[in-house]
């Protein structure tokens, strides 16, 4: 055993120089975090006495209550119009963030100054917020539901081509080494040799998007692009409670169902038998 | 000997300095069952790979007849590659993609691209490939994505892509390296029935000296980059297996000299692969 120690002795340490670092960085942060806190008044009483308002606000959501049928009738069908904005956007912020991921990775395009101008095109569409998108888009098309769902797409272009081209590079090159090994094109070697690879994460990343999107709906409905977020707002501002509970209830279902038939979906395409080839 | 076909002149591989290939020269005639045998890093994979130009050669010139490899770029080339067929240690199969797709890829070239993108294949093409496949035993098995398949049926995939590409040459690189003997027996009698019943080249990495010595027709043995034995594989005597094998000191890639003698009485330690 000091023999082995003897020939390795930096593996033995117990107390070693790194984890001293390592311990001093954590408690900084910490340091930082608390004085932080007490900065924006988490410690002055404000959060005690707030806390008191809060179980007021939700015990006056509380039972959850449309008020009318008619207002269930308006609720649903906005709230399919949110489903739809999201469901619109994402599609054709996929399709349109495909090619761009392809130009921006590195294992597709040689040119280097092609997949500069790529990148930082995305990152640039990435920068602004889909909030600030759908004031924009308003101005353009005007209030309702196709603002909305030009939002959700330009916001969505910039992290699709992200994530995409993130996951082209991440692809096994050995498939497309064996198709350019029979004399078959660069084309033919993204088509053949990294498309079906990547295609079962592409596919998880859009329908989490999809459902992560119902929600972002909501919220730039409030700002006039369309569905159910408008009628959200209106129920806050009138402080009919029981009717916003309600609403975040619907939306919670519909988020859930997303996901249970996302799920579904995903595994109906990536399983091991009989599942879509690309 | 026959027609001569392949020429291999000086051809020198370098990474950082260290030359992975150092000007290898040799000739290769149509028909031959040529294995090239060598430790891990004695530049085998290399030179494979600059063959079938998946790797640029530093120096020196690969000759097909009168064509010089090394010379071809864009349509000249993957024709090039098209004639050259190549066989991978890890197979390189698109794994989701079933396992009749993956042959057909070896018509690519042979395609108009529309076409192969929309993988529309005519139906020569499709009996060409299934053909290839119940050749191997595997028609059975064409609608199974290719990677629900086990190693040995994935690498005779591999080998039906190359067959319809109608290659004049094969370069198998360690096609066998992952495989367990069963399979190891499969892949090389099929590699041998290639060169045997359809008379093309092949030219095959091995890491085993025993599999080398019972398929081949000519070894080539490679060490630190350099050929360092070319002939029969009865004229491999013990001792220049010994060069190749033995001595885990003189183990650099890019070694420019071939690594010393072991003392007498030590083992070479081949037959690595299966193991």
């Amino acid at each position: 055993m000091s023999s082995v120690r003897q020939r390795y002795p930096e593996h033995f340490q117990r107390f070693g120089r790194d984890r001293f670092v390592m311990a001093a960085i954590g408690f900084g942060l910490f340091a930082l975090l608390i004085y932080a806190m007490g900065r924006l008044g988490f410690f002055d009483g404000t959060l005690l006495s707030g806390l008191g308002r809060l179980f007021e606000i939700v015990g006056l959501m509380l039972p959850p209550d449309p008020g009318s049928w008619a207002h269930v009738k308006i609720y649903s069908i906005s709230l399919l119009e949110t489903v739809a904005i999201a469901l619109l956007g994402t599609l054709s912020a996929a399709v349109l963030a495909l090619p761009v991921a392809l130009l921006a990775a590195r294992n597709v395009t040689a040119q280097r100054i092609v997949r500069f101008l790529s990148r930082r095109s995305l990152d640039t569409i990435r920068s602004v917020d889909i909030l600030v998108w759908a004031l924009i888009w308003i101005n353009v098309v005007g209030l309702g539901p196709f603002a909305g769902a030009l939002a959700i797409m330009t916001a969505d272009i910039g992290s699709f081509g992200k994530l995409f081209s993130e996951a082209i590079e991440a692809a096994d090159r050995k498939p497309v080494e064996g198709i350019t090994s029979t004399g078959g094109s660069h084309i033919l070697g993204i088509r053949f040799g990294i498309l079906p690879e990547v295609f079962p994460v592409l596919m998880s990343q859009i329908l989490y998007y999809f459902e992560s999107n119902t929600r972002s709906a909501s919220i730039i409905g409030i700002v006039g692009a369309g569905g159910i977020g408008l009628h959200l707002a209106e129920a806050i501002r009138t402080l009919e409670l029981q009717q916003t509970s309600f609403i975040v209830l619907m939306i919670l279902v519909a988020v859930a169902a997303i996901d249970f038939l996302s799920s579904k979906l995903r595994f109906a395409m990536i399983g091991r038998r009989g599942g879509v080839a690309v | 000997m026959g027609r001569v076909v392949l020429r291999l002149e000086g051809v020198t591989k370098s990474f950082g300095g260290k030359s992975a290939v150092d000007s290898v020269s040799l000739t290769v005639p149509v028909g031959q069952l040529v294995g090239v045998i060598g430790r891990s890093g004695a530049g085998k994979s290399t030179l494979l790979r600059m063959i079938n130009r998946l790797g640029e050669p530093t120096s020196g010139r690969i000759l097909f007849g009168d064509t010089d490899v090394t010379a071809l770029r864009g349509r000249p080339l993957r024709a090039w590659r098209a004639r050259c067929a190549m066989i991978f240690q890890q197979f390189n199969l698109a794994g989701r993609l079933d396992v009749l797709t993956n042959v057909l890829m070896g018509r690519a070239f042979h395609m108009p691209p529309s076409r192969a993108l929309l993988k529309m294949w005519t139906d020569d093409e499709k009996a060409q490939a299934l053909s290839a496949l119940e050749s191997l035993d595997m028609a059975r098995l064409a609608g199974q994505r290719a990677e629900t398949l086990s190693g040995g049926q994935q690498q005779r995939v591999a080998i039906a892509r190359a067959l319809v590409q109608e290659p004049d040459i094969v370069l198998a690189d360690e096609p066998i390296a992952s495989l367990d003997p069963r399979n190891t027996k499969v892949v090389m009698d099929a590699l041998q029935h290639i060169n045997r019943h359809l008379g093309i080249t092949v030219i095959c990495n091995l890491h085993s000296l025993d599999l080398a010595r019972s398929y081949c027709d000519r070894l080539v043995g490679m060490s630190g980059g350099r050929v360092v034995f070319d002939g029969a594989p009865a004229a491999l005597t013990d001792a220049t297996a010994r060069d190749l094998y033995g001595l885990e000191a003189g183990d650099v890639v890019g070694h420019a000299a071939p690594p010393p003698m072991l003392p007498a009485g030590a083992q070479p330690g081949f037959a690595l692969a299966g193991s």
